[in-house]
C-alpha cells in the first residue's frame, strides 16, 4: 500500500504554514507593558535579548496540522493497492442467484452481478442481455491485480462481441445450470432460425423514378428479381426462371413514377430523381428506411457520404451516409450502361444488395465452455483510491479541536 | 461591599487570636488592657506595689510614703480607651497585582487588613480612625468607636482608589494633629515611597506607637517573568525594558537587600514591621504584629 498524489502542485499550499507561525511569533512580549513599582531596583543594563520565541506551542501545533491537512487535501492524495484481499464472484444474468453460492463456494468473497455497474448479488437480477465480454474486460481493468475473480455463467452466454475476452488475470470460470434453461434454448433457436430467414429474403424494394430516369428502372428491377431468385430453393429454380424473366419486363417489383406514394412496409427505396429530397421521403429515411439516390440528388446539409461500394479496380460506384435512423446510398454516376458498365455484369445485383444491406452484426451468443477467457490480456495501471474524504474528516476534526482549544477559558488573558 | 466581604471568613474566624496592644503601656503587668495616665475621680484603685527604678516619680503615692516611709506605686485597674489609626497608602503603586492572582492588588490587601484591624479595635472597645494618603492628599475618617463608626470606615475603605504619588509634607500636616502621643498607628503601604517611611519614623520618634505592614507582590519577590518586558512604574511613569531571566538574579538580590535595609531602619526607629506578600494568607502580618498571647512588653522584633 503506498500513497500518491494526483495533484502534487497542491502542496504549494503548504506555504500557508507560515501564517500560523507568524501568528504565534512572540512579537508582543518584547514590549508588553507590565506594572512594576519596584523599578528602582531593576538594573537597566540587561536589555531584552532578540530571539525568535513562539507562544502557545500546542495551539500552534494544532494549527500547523490543520493547514498541512488542508494542503494535502488540495494535492488529492490517493492510495495504491488499498483493496487487495477479498475475492470477487461475478454472477452472469441467467444464473439463479439463490442456488449459485451452493454450487460455487468461494470463502469470504464479494458477490456481484456481472452487469453494468456490478450491483451486489442481493439486488434484483439485471435484465438478461448484458455486454458480458465488455464487462469482463472492465472488471479486469478496475480490480487490483491480486484480487481473485470467479465468474459464474450458465451454459450459454449472451452479449458477446467479436473477440473472445482476453484478460490480464486468471479467472476461475464456473459453469452452472441456468434458470429455465430448456425453454430459453428453444426460444433462442427459434429466434436464430427466423433471423436466418430474414437475412436470406431481401426486403421489400420500391422504385420511384422521374420521367427522364425511366431507362434505369429496368436494371434495378432486374436486380431485385435476381435477389428473389437466389432466395428461392434451388430445386424450383428451373421452373421459376421463365416467369421471373417475364416479371422483369412488366412488374412484380413496385416501380412507379415519383407521384406514387411509398407503401408503408417498404424498407428499401430507389429514388431516382435529381434535386433535393421531398420532405416525406426524407422523413421516411430518417425513420429507418434505406434509400438509393440518384447521382444528382442533393443531400441535406450535414450529411457527408463516404465511399462504400468500390469496383475491383478501386473505382467508386456508390457512397453512403447515415441519416436519422436510416441510411442513404448515393450512386456515383448515372444508372445507364454507357456510364455504368457494371450494370450489365452478373455481379451487379449482389453488389447493389451489399451496398444497401447494413453491415452484419457480430455473433453475440456462445457456449460458455468455449468462452473461457484467454490469459495475456493488456495490463492496466491500477485505479488508485482517493482518500480525500478521510482527510477532509480529519481536517474538520482538527478545526473543531483548534476552535475549542483557542476559545477555551484555559488560555486565560491572552494578549 | 460589606465587612464580611472585605474580611475572608477564615480570617474572621481567627480574629480572636489577635489583639491590638500599644507598646506604650508602661505598667506592663497591670490589669487594664491599656496603660492609663489619667488620674481622675473615676479611677478604680487596683493595688500598690513596691517602687522599682524606672517608675515615674509622679506615680508614687506620696501620702503612703508619708505614713510608711516606703515608696509605693499606685496602679489602676480601669481600662483607658486607646486610639488606633490606620494609615493607608493609596498611591498608584498600590494598584499593582500579581499576574497569577488577578483582582487582588496591594490596595485590596490593605483594605482587607484595615478592615480586620477595625474589627479588632471594635471588639476591644478602642477608638479607631482612617488616614488615607493618596494622590489627592489626605483623606480622613476621624477617630470614633462603635459599630456605626466601623461601618463608616468600611464605606470609606471600599471607596479607595489607588492613584497619584505620595503628597508633600505640608499636605500631611493633619496627621500630626490627629495622631496623638501614645496612639497606635499602623501603616499599610508598599514602603517604596520614602515620604511614607520618613513620616512613620518621625511619628515613632514622637512617642506614637507605630506598626508597619509592607505589602509586596509575589512577582517582586520571585521575579518570574519569561521573555522581555516593558516595566512601567505607574507612579512616576518611568519605563524600563528588561529581559526577565537575565535580570532575575540581580533584581532579587538587590530587592532583598533593600527590604533588609528598610527593616533595619524601621527596627532602629522602634517600629514593628511585617512583610506581607500577596500570595500569603491575609492574617500572616496580623499574627506577626498583634499576637494575643505573647507578652505585651516583649513583642517579636521585626
Amino acid at each position: 500500500m503506498s500513497l500518491g498524489l494526483l495533484l502534487p502542485i497542491g502542496l504549494a499550499a503548504l506555504a500557508a504554514l507560515l501564517a500560523p507561525l507568524l501568528l504565534h511569533l512572540d512579537r508582543q512580549s518584547e514590549s508588553r507593558p507590565t506594572d512594576f513599582a519596584a523599578l528602582r531596583w531593576l538594573s537597566a543594563r540587561l536589555r531584552p535579548r532578540r530571539q525568535l520565541r513562539l507562544e502557545e506551542l500546542w495551539l500552534l501545533l494544532l494549527r500547523l496540522l490543520l493547514v498541512a491537512s488542508v494542503a494535502l487535501l488540495f494535492a488529492q492524495p490517493v492510495l495504491f493497492g488499498a483493496q487487495g484481499g477479498r475475492p470477487w464472484v461475478l454472477v452472469a444474468p441467467g444464473v439463479d442467484a439463490g442456488s449459485a453460492p451452493a454450487q460455487v463456494s468461494v470463502p469470504g468473497a464479494e458477490w456481484h452481478w456481472l452487469a453494468v455497474g456490478f450491483p451486489a448479488i442481493e439486488s434484483a437480477p439485471p435484465a438478461a442481455p448484458q455486454p458480458l465480454a465488455s464487462l469482463l474486460r472492465e472488471i479486469d481493468a478496475t480490480l487490483p491485480v491480486n484480487t481473485a475473480v470467479t465468474v459464474v455463467v450458465p451454459e450459454t452466454v449472451d452479449g458477446l462481441d467479436g473477440e473472445r475476452p482476453r484478460l490480464a488475470r486468471r479467472v476461475a470460470w464456473r459453469q452452472v445450470s441456468a434458470v429455465g434453461s430448456e425453454a430459453r434454448l428453444s426460444v433462442a433457436s427459434d429466434a436464430a432460425l427466423s433471423g436466418q430467414k430474414l437475412a436470406t429474403r431481401p426486403p421489400q424494394f420500391v422504385i420511384r423514378y422521374a420521367a427522364d430516369r425511366a431507362a434505369s428502372v429496368r436494371y434495378l428491377r432486374a436486380a431485385a428479381i435476381s435477389w428473389q431468385v437466389s432466395a428461392t430453393p434451388a430445386d424450383g429454380a428451373a421452373q421459376a426462371s421463365p416467369v421471373l424473366l417475364k416479371d422483369a419486363e412488366t412488374g412484380a417489383v413496385d416501380a412507379a413514377p415519383l407521384t406514387q406514394p411509398v407503401p408503408a412496409d417498404a424498407r428499401w427505396l430507389a429514388w431516382l430523381a435529381p434535386g433535393e429530397l421531398p420532405p416525406a421521403i426524407r422523413a421516411w429515411i430518417e425513420n429507418g428506411g434505406v434509400a438509393l439516390l440518384d447521382e444528382r440528388a442533393v443531400l441535406p446539409a450535414g450529411v457527408q457520404p463516404v465511399g462504400s461500394w468500390h469496383e475491383a479496380d478501386g473505382e467508386l460506384l456508390a457512397s453512403s451516409a447515415a441519416m436519422g435512423k436510416g441510411r442513404v446510398v448515393i450512386l456515383g454516376r448515372a444508372l445507364l450502361p454507357e456510364t455504368f458498365p457494371q450494370l450489365l455484369a452478373p455481379e451487379f445485383p449482389a453488389g447493389l444488395r451489399a451496398a444497401l444491406e447494413p453491415a452484419p452484426s457480430p455473433p453475440q451468443r456462445a457456449f460458455s465452455q468455449a468462452l473461457r477467457p484467454l490469459p495475456g490480456g493488456p495490463q492496466f495501471p491500477e485505479v488508485p483510491r482517493l482518500v480525500d474524504s478521510w482527510l477532509a474528516l480529519l481536517a474538520a476534526a482538527l478545526f473543531a479541536i483548534e476552535r475549542w482549544f483557542a476559545s477555551s477559558a484555559r488560555r486565560g488573558r491572552a494578549p | 461591599m460589606k465587612t464580611a466581604e472585605l474580611i475572608p471568613a477564615e480570617v474572621r474566624a481567627r480574629l480572636g487570636e489577635f489583639r491590638l496592644a500599644s507598646r506604650r503601656a508602661l505598667g506592663g503587668q497591670g490589669f487594664g488592657q491599656h496603660h492609663s495616665r489619667s488620674r481622675g475621680a473615676g479611677l478604680e484603685f487596683a493595688q500598690y506595689r513596691a517602687y522599682e527604678p524606672g517608675d515615674e516619680l509622679r506615680q508614687i503615692d506620696w501620702k503612703l510614703y508619708a505614713r510608711s516611709d516606703k515608696f509605693f506605686v499606685r496602679e489602676a485597674e480601669r481600662d483607658s480607651p486607646m486610639t488606633a489609626w490606620l494609615l493607608i497608602d493609596a498611591t498608584a503603586s498600590m494598584a499593582q497585582e500579581d499576574a497569577a492572582r488577578p483582582g487582588w492588588s496591594r490596595l485590596d490587601a490593605a483594605r482587607s487588613l484595615a478592615a480586620c484591624l477595625v474589627e479588632l479595635a471594635l471588639r476591644q472597645g478602642d477608638r479607631f480612625g482612617l488616614l488615607v494618603v493618596g494622590g489627592d492628599g489626605l483623606k480622613m475618617v476621624a477617630a470614633g468607636s462603635g459599630p456605626r463608626h466601623r461601618d463608616r470606615c468600611v464605606l470609606e475603605l471600599r471607596q479607595l482608589r489607588a492613584h497619584g504619588s505620595w503628597p508633600s509634607e505640608a499636605q500631611l500636616r493633619p496627621v500630626w494633629e490627629r495622631i496623638g502621643a501614645g496612639d497606635l498607628a499602623v501603616l499599610l503601604s508598599d514602603g517604596f515611597d520614602d515620604g511614607a517611611i520618613s513620616l512613620i519614623v518621625r511619628l515613632a520618634a514622637a512617642r506614637r506607637d507605630v506598626f508597619c505592614v509592607q505589602l509586596l507582590t509575589a512577582e517582586e519577590r520571585d521575579f518570574p517573568f519569561q521573555g522581555g518586558r516593558r516595566f512601567i512604574d505607574r507612579e512616576t511613569g518611568a519605563e524600563l525594558l528588561a529581559d526577565g531571566p537575565a535580570a532575575r538574579a540581580d533584581f532579587v538580590e538587590r530587592f532583598k537587600a533593600a527590604r533588609l535595609a528598610l527593616a533595619a531602619r524601621l527596627a532602629t526607629s522602634g517600629i514593628r514591621h511585617a512583610e506581607y506578600f500577596l500570595d500569603q494568607p491575609l492574617d500572616a502580618p496580623l499574627r506577626r504584629l498583634f499576637p494575643a498571647r505573647a507578652g505585651r512588653a516583649t513583642p517579636e522584633s521585626a
